[in-house]
């Protein structure tokens, strides 16, 4: 029905700036993790082929491109997402209270069918940091927050170990693949215009 | 709203001085954009709004109401509030005022009870509508080379166009005869005029084979030189087309406003040469990609994707976004008066050497009192900002296509067509719910002409709306031409519409450069050639979205079928 191959998932990564969205990307997709930070520049997105039981499943994860850094990212980002990952940063209080930002604002954007059920992953990141001492947000809390918001699958991970991020990217294909099921629904349900039946002549008219 | 309205609340822009400040993400802005951060300047892009796209936005109904109504007002300059302090030493500060661009808005939506009100109620964020249509890209022309050029096409789908009509007095909407086999099959046409019109497109794609080939084989024929420098239409009576062949020609597929048969009204007479040349484009876009059928292409999700798919490539370089974030005032340099950088809303000072503005900036007029000696000459062109004209735009919501069996359709009402006083041609675009801009089973509507006067422009819209549509009644409806039809009990009924004027000025450049308003054009050409000199303007040394070979650049996408090309749904 489409060109667009049905087992492409759209991934959006939200956070604050420097909780490590795109190092988390890097981590997964090139094995790689750079310590110096520099606020995110060229990332746009990366891709990764997954096979989940029997299929094929190409991951589109897609940088915020450092337009969150002013809350600027545009309806066109959002659009189309079959999963949304939110990042804090286990050391910055600041950055998971902003969750429920980020978590809000997805849904206005992204206005999915279902907002009660559309899929988000919520990821801890940095858990390295100092041995784990400087942490201010404790796993029962993110885990409690992930509770109140309909239960929503918790990773602790570290960019820079390479802790948890393969499991934590994993259940995210698997959750984007679960809802990628329900928006195929909501575009069969758009009537097709008539096709066309006689063979267009030529394509030059002169 | 849950993020932050307030601007004030973000924090401080760092660093504060930039290469270039562009105000406003309309097309030509974040095309701008993208390009000047492609060759590596430093830009920040700003825009009062919460929203992506300035005049070339796409809003839900709700959004689009208020953005009229409040970007609608009259123009006195005590709308903005007492004037900036001249608080700085280095700097005349100078007020930026936003001068609207639209005027005579009306907006009716049905507030009955009944269904039809409860559909838009409930919905009303499903519909995705175009602040500057209609708008669509032809399949082979520049704006889709600029699309790939520049990585914006990877952030992008599009739908093909289902047909492509013109509006004729006695037969309705009928197909363009734009291809061999449309010609073959048109029922409308005589055998006699088909063997017209195909002996007519036979030597004009002879002509643009022999175009440049100065060898005169017996084979090719070309178009006099004395008529390629004549009117269009004075060369299509001279090859004896009939009447209803020449204005699809002319209005239909070269796409030309004014009534080329009337000097008085025609502000636009087609040469033969220009005429052919966008015959020639239309029909190298007809069939490009297998699976758009006609010549027209449009963005799944409506216009407004087009600019942010620009603005998120030039993120992606290091330009810096900024929603939420007023400009409020100039900062000019105390002695030499030149431009020096920008106040923001927040009472943040920074700096660049180029700025690009939104074309509803202005400064207030006349000048406020400035120190003695202060060469005030360079502030001039804002106050004096050239009318070049005005557009009028319509659009309108419904429940079933004007055309049966159609769901994305464009439509043109040649001149004299709806009436005789008709003196431009009226644009029409249909986009259905597969391009997922509203519900199934609703439909949205855009219609635009050119206009001396608002009166006139409204009086063009609503011929063309009243020709296959039933606008909900609102208390004056005088005046207005019925065109009667065949179908008048089963024409639709309209569930929303907006009627708007929009005011086209020019673009002008200095070190403080406007960018064009939405033309009223149904392409982008017209716009995208004005940005592409605007940054030859500002960085003649600079290629215009060089080709780039650095590895990062290219996405680490597979096999994609999308890779460098334009993604189509079928």
């Amino acid at each position: 029905m489409s060109l667009r191959r049905r087992t492409l998932l759209k991934v959006i990564v939200l956070g604050d700036s420097g909780v490590g969205k795109t190092s988390l990307m890097n981590q997964y997709v090139h094995k790689k993790f750079s310590q110096q930070y520099k606020a995110t520049i060229g990332a746009d997105f990366v891709t990764k082929e997954l096979q989940i039981d029997d299929r094929l499943v190409t991951l589109q994860i897609w940088d915020t491109a450092g337009q969150e850094r002013f809350q600027s990212l545009g309806v066109a980002f959002y659009r189309g997402a079959d999963c949304c990952v939110l990042v804090y940063d286990v050391n910055v209080m600041k950055s998971f209270d902003t969750l429920d930002n980020w978590h809000d604002e997805f849904l206005r954007q992204a206005n999915p069918a279902d907002p009660r059920t559309f899929p988000f992953i919520l990821l801890g990141n940095k858990i390295d940091i100092d041995g784990g001492n400087s942490r201010v947000v404790s796993e029962k809390k993110a885990k409690d927050w992930c509770a109140s918001k309909g239960n929503i699958p918790y990773f602790e991970t570290s960019a820079k170990e390479d802790y948890n991020v393969d499991a934590a990217f994993l259940s995210i294909a698997k959750t984007a693949l679960a809802n990628e099921h329900d928006q195929d629904i909501y575009f069969q349900a758009v009537p097709e215009p008539a096709p066309e039946n006689e063979q267009r002549g030529g394509g030059c008219a002169c | 709203m849950t993020q932050s309205e307030d601007a004030l609340s973000y924090p401080p822009i760092d660093p504060v001085n930039f290469d270039l400040i562009i105000v406003g993400t309309g097309l030509s802005e974040s095309v701008i954009a993208a390009a000047a951060s492609a060759v590596g300047k430093t830009v920040l892009h700003l825009d009062p709004n919460s929203f992506y796209g300035s005049h070339f936005a796409s809003l839900s109904l709700d959004e689009l109401t208020s953005y009229l109504n409040s970007h609608s007002l009259p123009t006195t300059s005590s709308t903005v509030a007492a004037a900036t302090p001249n608080d700085d030493p280095d700097h005349v500060v100078v007020d930026l005022l936003q001068k609207p661009l639209y005027s005579d808005v009306e907006i009716v939506s049905r507030d009955s009870d009944d269904e039809d009100a409860k559909l838009l109620r409930e919905n009303s964020r499903r519909f995705i509508v175009d602040l500057g249509g209609p708008r669509a890209l032809f399949s082979a022309d520049k704006s889709i080379d600029l699309l790939i050029k520049s990585g914006a096409a990877q952030y992008l789908e599009f739908k093909g166009i289902d047909a492509s009509l013109a509006y004729q007095p006695n037969e309705g909407l009928a197909n363009l005869p734009d291809s061999r086999g449309a010609i073959f099959r048109d029922k409308s046409l005589s055998l006699k005029e088909k063997n017209q019109l195909m002996r007519f497109f036979k030597l004009v794609q002879q002509h643009l084979a022999n175009d440049g080939d100065q060898n005169e084989s017996g084979e090719g024929r070309k178009i006099l030189e004395e008529d390629l420098e004549s009117p269009f239409v004075s060369f299509l009576d001279k090859m004896r087309l009939p009447p209803k062949i020449k204005s699809i020609l002319l209005y239909a597929i070269a796409m030309v406003d004014y009534d080329q048969d009337n000097n008085e009204v025609c502000k636009d007479l087609l040469k033969t040469k220009d005429g052919i040349d966008r015959l020639a484009q239309y029909s190298s876009s007809v069939g490009r990609f297998p699976n758009a059928p006609g010549a027209l292409l449009y963005p799944v999700y409506g216009e407004g994707e087009l600019p942010q798919a620009f603005c998120r490539r030039a993120a992606v370089k290091g330009c810096i976004y900024v929603l939420r974030m007023p400009v409020i005032a100039l900062l000019m340099d105390k002695v030499t008066g030149f431009y020096k950088g920008v106040r923001l809303a927040s009472g943040q000072n920074l700096f660049s050497h180029q700025l690009v503005l939104d074309p509803s900036f202005t400064i207030p007029s006349p000048l406020p009192s400035f120190p003695r000696d202060f060469p005030n000459e360079r502030l001039q062109m804002l106050s004096q900002r050239d009318i070049k004209g005005m557009v009028a735009r319509g659009i309108c919501i419904t429940r079933s296509s004007i055309k049966t069996d159609v769901s994305n359709c464009s439509v043109v009402y040649p001149p004299r067509s709806l009436y005789p006083e008709q003196a431009t041609s009226i644009r029409a675009l249909q986009i259905g719910s597969n391009l997922a801009v509203c519900p199934a089973g609703t439909f949205v509507l855009y219609f635009s002409t050119l206009c001396n006067e608002a009166d006139e422009g409204k009086k063009l819209v609503q011929a063309a709306i009243n020709a296959y549509l039933t606008l909900p009644v609102t208390g004056n409806s005088e005046s207005i031409p019925i065109v009667q039809n065949d179908s008048e009990d089963t024409k639709p009924s309209v569930l929303w519409s907006a009627f708007y004027i929009q005011n086209v000025t020019m673009s002008k450049f200095e070190s403080i450069s406007s960018s064009p308003t939405p033309d009223g054009n149904l392409n982008y050409n017209d716009l995208l050639d004005a940005a592409e000199k605007l940054f030859g303007q500002m960085y003649p040394e600079e290629e215009f979205f060089p080709k780039t070979t650095s590895p990062e650049d290219t996405v680490d996408d597979d096999d994609d079928d999308d890779h460098n090309g334009i993604t189509l749904e079928s």
